[in-house]
């Protein structure tokens, strides 16, 4: 296999690409057929994705997956076609077939041969021989079909040569091989296909008897263009398999190639059929017939000597052959329509999952959302000149480019959203394996989907997210006989939330086990030195513990978690996007890990302030309301203020950020909120609110809190967006502490200062 | 002839930023001693202004700004050096400078009080690091440059905007921060 071509590796990459889009609306397809969502039209969808995985894998010479992937297609093409009833265990078999396809693909993929992991080989062998036990309830074969009785497939042909004789009609040929006749169209190469894979890969549904090799077409050498492809074969093949099948070999070159196929013991009517319809005439494709042994002399003498005589009469034009062929192929026919369908971007056809996508570069669509954000600060800068000068004219010009580029920006964000479903959904198997392997029943509830983030943080999450669902399954869930005691369905529940909340993501993974027990970790903890013996430290405290490295109270190690690695690192990584992790949980009654992350790159709605001139963004969706600060209670060195019959604790910028000056004569408060926490935050000027692309502030600035990130100003100012929660926390958790924040803040920038 | 060990000591002890690349550099003044850099780290120079400070940073980042849409850390080499920090006057400037990291190239700019001239070099007259008697850290100097006007510091950009020490920082601010919180 050519896998060294740069087209080549493009063409892996899309395969690679495709193929997983395939297996996961196999998987999604395969969940509804169990949720009892009995629709013929997911066996199709199944079948196809089965069958394309296959034929492209062939193409790449990925046997392992090819051969495992055959065994499966026969069965879906069993299920679909009614030979089986449709069956729970039979769908639990295709799930973990589905699976097995998903890890052999991968290390095909990635080592570039599946067949070197043992272990992967094993599997693959014991589900094929589940696999095969399925097939052989209705007596093997694949899809009844033409080889399990030939008799059934000469009728439509039979249409179509009214005129032939009887005798010819009935007449069959001797030779018992399946007859190719394949002519590839001249640009086949510049598609990046090659001719002679399709060959290689022929020979993995039979033993290719003779193979004749057509140069008719090749034309002058100075007329000859090297990238074209003249080539036509006659083939005769040695199969077991059915036209399907064989047809299924040439699927990536059906619009690129013309393709007779003959049955063995053809009658010599359908030879003659076909050696009429092809270019080259009779007489030269009647001689390699002969000499590939499809036709023996005399069967071709006859089958052209009646065709002479019915010559006046109809002859049968090639447009037809071909119908006639297409319409005894259903499923042929049905996925040419669909991929007919695909091409022309009709919306609407999304049967289950399959969505259409345009495949873009992230680095195109960065370097569009970089410009974007340019014009956005550009067209605003134009705005303000505009204000400036009294044409109102040309601030109804400027109006109307910024709210269409407001548009453009906000399209433009969205385009790097994803939604979170996708990689929930990849827990469905997670849940299923792990459940089996433990003994525990589980189901998996999906809410949120939709919820969308940026691609870069779906893809940081995966590991986190992992971790907490294993040990969800693992810690939190009781063995079946301890639910039932405890009064709980013996079904196990793990639920993956996701919903978006003041400007952010929050992803909840919960089950309904057992609880953290506060006993154990506290004990624990003692044990380990992190508590003192005398030290009764609050809920969120302690369980926050259970994020310390090697800090795990499981009494037996399980090979899925227990040893105490990993919850720290989910913390880390989840610090490291600036996220938070809460821990809510009820003894016996269950455990929710709540996962708080920003969008790193979203739409804010912000709102400005301005402390000591340097400006500030809060997030719109955290700020309630704003109020002015009396300069009674301003002088007061108290750090609350009476809202309506409420406290409000407050902070100040000035104080918090060390930022120096004297506090104008009147300051305001911005009532912000965040977890049901009000809070106030002082700031000089209030200055309304924008719409803004939150700028990461890089490397040097990692790690920092109180600021989540930066903003461009209309102006071209850089403003600093605040980060609400640590605001909060830091304002709230002020009554624990002696100093105020002003005390808190001056160990800060003074641990800073002295570096 | 005393010149060739001492060109010798240069290129082994220098990294090869010094060694390879051609011999240009951006001279620049910082609490009035003349500086410079290789002239391939130097992207561009811009007036000094619209500096947003960043609270809780160290007293060495003087803010961030925007080029062209994208927000840039400003450093003060003075406060870098151990020095006071820099007083704006009419002739400060903030070079751009590409600093190699392991995740690439960063792009920081630094303040200075003025800057001067390229200046060509030629190898011979750099002379390797004094191991004592410059008033900054050894590390942070490439080699000494001698021109007709004196001897110029050439930085070793890589160690002076070391991503790693500087980040440290951030780190640091953030524990206290926790512990307070």
């Amino acid at each position: 296999m050519p896998h060294n071509s740069p087209d080549m590796a493009a063409a892996l990459r899309t395969f690679a690409e495709e193929s997983g889009e395939l297996l996961e609306a196999m998987a999604s397809h395969l969940r509804a057929l169990l949720e009892g969502d009995e629709d013929m039209e997911r066996l199709h969808a199944l079948f196809r994705a089965a069958h394309t995985i296959k034929g492209a894998g062939g193409m790449f010479g990925l046997d392992a997956v090819v051969g495992f992937t055959h065994l499966v297609e026969n069965l879906l093409s069993q299920l679909r076609d009614g030979h089986q009833p449709l069956t729970p265990a039979l769908l639990e078999l295709l799930m973990d077939c589905r699976d097995q396809m998903e890890d052999l693909l991968k290390e095909a993929l990635d080592d570039g041969d599946a067949a070197a992991d043992p272990a992967l080989a094993a599997r693959s062998d014991s589900l094929g021989a589940r696999l095969q036990a399925a097939l052989g309830n209705t007596g093997g074969g694949t899809g009844g079909g033409e080889t399990a009785s030939p008799a059934t497939a000469p009728p439509p042909s039979a249409a179509l040569t009214p005129a032939t004789d009887e005798d010819v009609e009935l007449e069959r040929v001797e030779a018992d091989t399946w007859h190719l006749s394949l002519r590839f169209s001249p640009g086949v190469l510049r598609e990046g296909m090659d001719p002679i894979s399709f060959l290689r890969y022929l020979e993995s549904v039979g033993r290719i008897v003779h193979i004749a090799t057509l140069v008719d077409n090749l034309p002058d050498a100075e007329a000859m263009d090297p990238l074209n492809c003249y080539f036509g074969f006659e083939i005769e093949l040695e199969s077991e398999r059915d036209k399907d099948a064989i047809e299924a070999v040439f699927d990536f070159v059906r619009d690129d190639c013309q393709l007779r196929l003959l049955p063995p013991h053809s009658r010599i009517a359908d030879y003659i059929a076909l050696i009429q319809g092809l270019p080259e005439g009779p007489d030269r494709l009647g001689e390699i017939l002969v000499a590939a042994n499809a036709l023996t002399r005399q069967e071709l003498e006859l089958g052209l000597t009646h065709q002479r005589q019915f010559a006046g009469q109809a002859q049968v034009p090639l447009g037809e052959i071909l119908i006639a062929e297409g319409m005894t192929h259903p499923p042929v026919v049905e996925a040419a329509l669909d991929r007919q369908a695909q091409a022309k971007g009709r919306p609407g056809k999304d049967k289950g999952g399959e969505s259409q996508f345009v495949r873009v570069h992230a680095e195109k669509l960065d370097e569009l959302i970089n410009l974007v954000g340019e014009l956005v600060i550009a067209g605003a800068a134009s705005h303000l000149l505009a204000r400036g000068r009294r044409d109102r004219r040309a601030q109804e010009a400027a109006l109307t480019v910024n709210r269409l580029v407001e548009q453009v920006r906000d399209v433009t964000l969205k385009l790097r959203m994803v939604e979170i479903g996708e990689t929930f959904n990849r827990f469905h198997r997670v849940v299923r394996e792990l459940g089996r392997d433990l003994g525990k029943d589980i189901a998996l509830d999906i809410t949120g989907a939709e919820t969308e983030l940026d691609k870069s943080m779906v893809e940081k999450l995966g590991d986190p997210l992992m971790h907490l669902v294993r040990n969800a399954i693992d810690h939190g869930l009781e063995p079946p006989e301890q639910r039932l005691a405890a009064g709980k369905p013996e079904r196990g529940r793990v639920r993956l939330n996701a919903y978006h909340d003041s400007g952010g993501i929050v992803i909840e993974i919960g089950d309904d086990g057992r609880g953290l027990d506060r006993e154990r970790i506290l004990a624990r903890a003692r044990e380990r030195g992190l508590i003192g013996e005398d030290e009764t430290p609050s809920d969120p405290e302690l369980y926050a513990l259970i994020f310390e490295p090697g800090f795990s109270t499981a009494q037996t190690v399980t090979n899925v978690s227990g040893r105490g690695v990993g919850m720290d690192v989910v913390k880390k990584t989840i610090a490291a996007l600036r996220g938070t992790v809460e821990i809510d949980t009820v003894l016996g009654a269950g455990t929710t890990i709540r996962l708080r992350l920003p969008l790193t790159l979203a739409i804010i709605e912000g709102f400005l302030v301005r402390v000591e001139n340097v400006p500030f963004v809060l997030p719109l969706e955290s700020v309630r309301e704003c109020i002015a600060l009396s300069a009674t209670s301003a002088a007061d060195r108290r750090q609350y203020v009476n809202l309506r019959g409420e406290v409000l604790p407050y902070l100040r910028l000035r104080e918090l950020f060390a930022l120096g000056g004297t506090p104008p004569r009147r300051e305001n408060i911005v009532v912000v909120r965040h977890q049901g926490n009000r809070v106030g935050v002082v700031v000089d000027q209030l200055q309304g609110e924008l719409q803004t692309v939150i700028k990461p502030l890089g490397r040097l600035f990692r790690g920092m809190r109180g600021l989540s990130g930066s903003s461009i100003l209309g102006s071209g100012e850089v403003a600093l967006i605040l980060d609400v929660a640590t605001l909060a926390e830091i304002a709230t958790s002020r009554d624990h502490n002696r100093g105020g924040p002003a005390a808190q803040l001056q160990q800060g920038a003074s641990a800073c200062s002295t570096q | 002839m005393s010149k060739l060990p001492a060109k010798s000591t240069t290129a082994a002890s220098a990294p090869a930023e010094a060694a390879s690349e051609r011999r240009q550099f951006l001279t620049f003044q910082v609490d009035g001693e003349l500086f410079g850099v290789s002239i391939l780290r130097v992207k561009e120079i811009i007036e000094f202004g619209n500096l947003t400070p960043v609270p809780m940073t160290p007293p060495y980042v003087r803010g961030v700004i925007n080029l062209r849409g994208a927000v840039v850390p400003v450093l003060d080499l003075a406060v870098r050096f151990g020095r006071p920090p820099l007083n704006v006057g009419r002739r400060t400037c903030i070079i751009i400078l590409e600093v190699p990291s392991d995740e690439g190239e960063l792009v920081l700019g630094t303040v200075v009080d003025a800057v001067n001239e390229v200046l060509e070099i030629p190898s011979h007259l750099i002379e390797p690091a004094p191991s004592f008697g410059a008033r900054i850290r050894p590390d942070f100097i490439a080699g000494m440059g001698k021109t007709d006007k004196g001897f110029v510091v050439l930085l070793e950009v890589g160690r002076v905007l070391s991503i790693d020490e500087l980040a440290l920082v951030g780190s640091l601010a953030s524990e206290e921060d926790e512990g307070v919180a």
